[in-house]
């Protein structure tokens, strides 16, 4: 029935299962299972930003109230410095955020695929180490970390590497590779991962057009294949607009939200 | 700085005149007791028979004398020594490290970590090598557990800086990701940092193989017992001596396989090195050589 309900009848009916727990937090006991070939968009919101600040010692974006849905790819725009990083590695978890809450029903391990913008990638291991790393979260915590992965999470990676056609130099060390490779290898990971939520920060970084394209490509293909949200901060607007379907602009210490980039 | 060290060392020195032909002194001790290194340290013992032995009294039965030797036998033992303390006290120290990071661990568990392998490395492994003979008696295995306790302290504090010099990217996406502490450890952690744990263990491993000569004072076996023999009366100082350079030789060897072995895991395989003489030479000679050379 849920899937009948457009975006306002969804936040509404959260907004009422929001106060009738009493504490304004929405939670899922057991939220619906990732991975495998049954993956389904969620029916509930996927994260709500409440009254929420970001920044370190010094407040960065003030007083945000955004609601992020499935299947949503969001780009998040404004000048350097202006705190897009900050308010991506908030929701991320990473850093508590000054005031505001975050809800959100994603699992500790595994919901969130997060792409820094020096990647993250272990630069001495292999590109199939790297990627390996993703899948291992959808294992329990207690899978002892020194086990090798099951053959059907190892299939995973060989699929993901394949999709991003990185089956070539799978064996390589990462630091190695040419940027757009590197690049390739972060996004692998998270994909094999699937996770609710990608937070990308600046994942194209300069690449060339071609590369962009087919990383772009290969990333929604996937992105729609698991079902997840796509959250990427990006500096060319010309690109965020082709990528995205909801912009975020940061001036002024303000979150604003420009609608819909394709109208 | 220069200033105040030289106050400090003012106010410590109370007679300076004890500097007064020292040079003499040295020159006397090293002409007449060490020099020249007497190399019989090198071969098996001789019995009045004719026979040869090794040192622990058993015929002398291998191919070359050298390996019946005292140098030979007493390395041997040290270096198996050096080996399971270092590579036991590695295992352990790797997990403490792990926990004393502070950028793998909060504080509250940082810290006691902290507290551990300092109260580990605080006592000199010759204190406790005293204190397991005096538990255990003599042999290699006071002088082993001595090792891998002080390791464990030492090798811990150089491997917890080397974690907190891996860069924040991978462990924050991973933080993100949830992998568990261990899952970081393994998959991010010490692959990002194992240039320097590689270097760290091996140059722990060189450091129990030198220290194996020390501990040898209070009867913790290998090339250390003999070296302890010799020290004391009838005083083979040149004997001593002997053993000293097979320890540094030893050393050299270790650390040139070290150099070897490091070479897999850093960056500068593909790197052009310098020329000897960019080290050497002023810069303007040394640029005019390169260019010289690089049109050959």
């Amino acid at each position: 029935m849920l899937k009948l309900l457009n975006r306002n009848d969804l936040l509404a009916l959260n907004r009422i299962i929001l106060r009738s727990h009493g504490v304004g937090c929405l939670v899922v006991e057991n939220p619906p299972s990732r991975g495998g070939d049954n993956v389904q968009k969620l029916d509930s919101e996927s994260i709500t930003l409440r009254g929420l600040t970001v920044g370190y010692d010094e407040a960065l974006v003030l007083d945000i109230n955004k609601t992020i849905y499935p299947g949503d790819t969001i780009a998040i725009l404004g000048a350097s410095g202006i705190g897009k990083t900050t308010l991506m590695r908030t929701i991320a978890g990473l850093i508590r955020p000054l005031s505001g809450e975050i809800f959100h029903d994603y699992p500790r391990r595994g919901g969130i695929g997060y792409i820094p913008q020096r990647l993250g990638l272990v630069r001495h291991s292999s590109v199939r180490s790297n990627i390996t790393l993703g899948a291992r979260t959808r294992r329990s915590k207690w899978y002892p970390s020194w086990y090798p992965l099951d053959s059907s999470l190892k299939e995973d990676v060989d699929n993901a590497m394949k999709a991003l056609k990185i089956e070539d130099i799978a064996d390589e060390p990462v630091r190695i590779l040419s940027g757009g490779q590197q690049r390739r290898v972060a996004i692998a990971r998270t994909l094999v991962q699937r996770p609710r939520i990608i937070l990308a920060d600046e994942f194209l970084g300069e690449l060339d057009k071609d590369n962009v394209k087919s990383i772009i490509t290969a990333t929604k293909k996937i992105v729609d294949e698991i079902g997840a949200t796509l959250v990427l901060i990006e500096h060319h607007e010309e690109r965020a607009i082709e990528i995205a379907d909801r912009i975020w602009r940061i001036v002024d210490k303000k979150l604003i939200e420009e609608g819909d980039s394709n109208q | 700085m220069i200033l105040i060290a030289w106050v400090f060392i003012d106010d410590l020195v109370d007679d300076w005149g004890q500097v007064e032909g020292a040079p003499e002194k040295l020159q006397t001790f090293f002409t007449e007791d060490l020099l020249p290194p007497d190399w019989s340290v090198l071969e098996a013992e001789e019995w009045s028979d004719g026979s040869l032995h090794k040192p622990n009294g058993d015929i002398c039965d291998e191919n070359f004398e050298l390996f019946c030797s005292k140098a030979w036998t007493g390395m041997v033992v040290t270096i198996k020594m050096a080996f399971v303390a270092t590579l036991v006290g590695f295992f352990f120290s790797i997990p403490l490290a792990s926990l004393a990071a502070t950028n793998m661990a909060p504080l509250p568990i940082a810290i006691p970590a902290r507290v551990v392998l300092a109260g580990l490395r605080s006592l000199p492994s010759i204190i406790w090598a005293l204190l397991f003979a005096i538990a255990l008696g003599f042999g290699p295995l006071p002088g082993i557990l001595a090792m891998t306790l002080y390791t464990i302290g030492y090798l811990g504090k150089l491997q917890y800086e080397a974690m907190e010099g891996v860069h924040n990217a991978p462990l924050e996406s991973g933080m993100a990701m949830g992998l568990t502490h261990s899952e970081q450890l393994f998959h991010v952690v010490i692959p990002e940092s194992s240039n320097h744990l590689l270097s760290q263990l091996l140059f722990m491993f060189e450091y129990n193989v030198r220290h194996g000569a020390v501990l040898g004072l209070v009867g913790a076996g290998g090339i250390g017992m003999y070296i302890d023999n010799y020290i004391n009366p009838p005083f083979d100082y040149n004997k001593a001596f002997a053993l000293l350079i097979v320890v540094f030789v030893v050393v050299v060897i270790i650390d040139l396989i070290s150099m070897m072995i490091r070479s897999f895991v850093t960056e500068e395989g593909d790197v052009k090195r310098p020329k000897w003489w960019s080290v050497i030479l002023p810069p303007s000679m040394a640029v005019e050589m390169y260019s010289e050379s690089e049109e050959e």
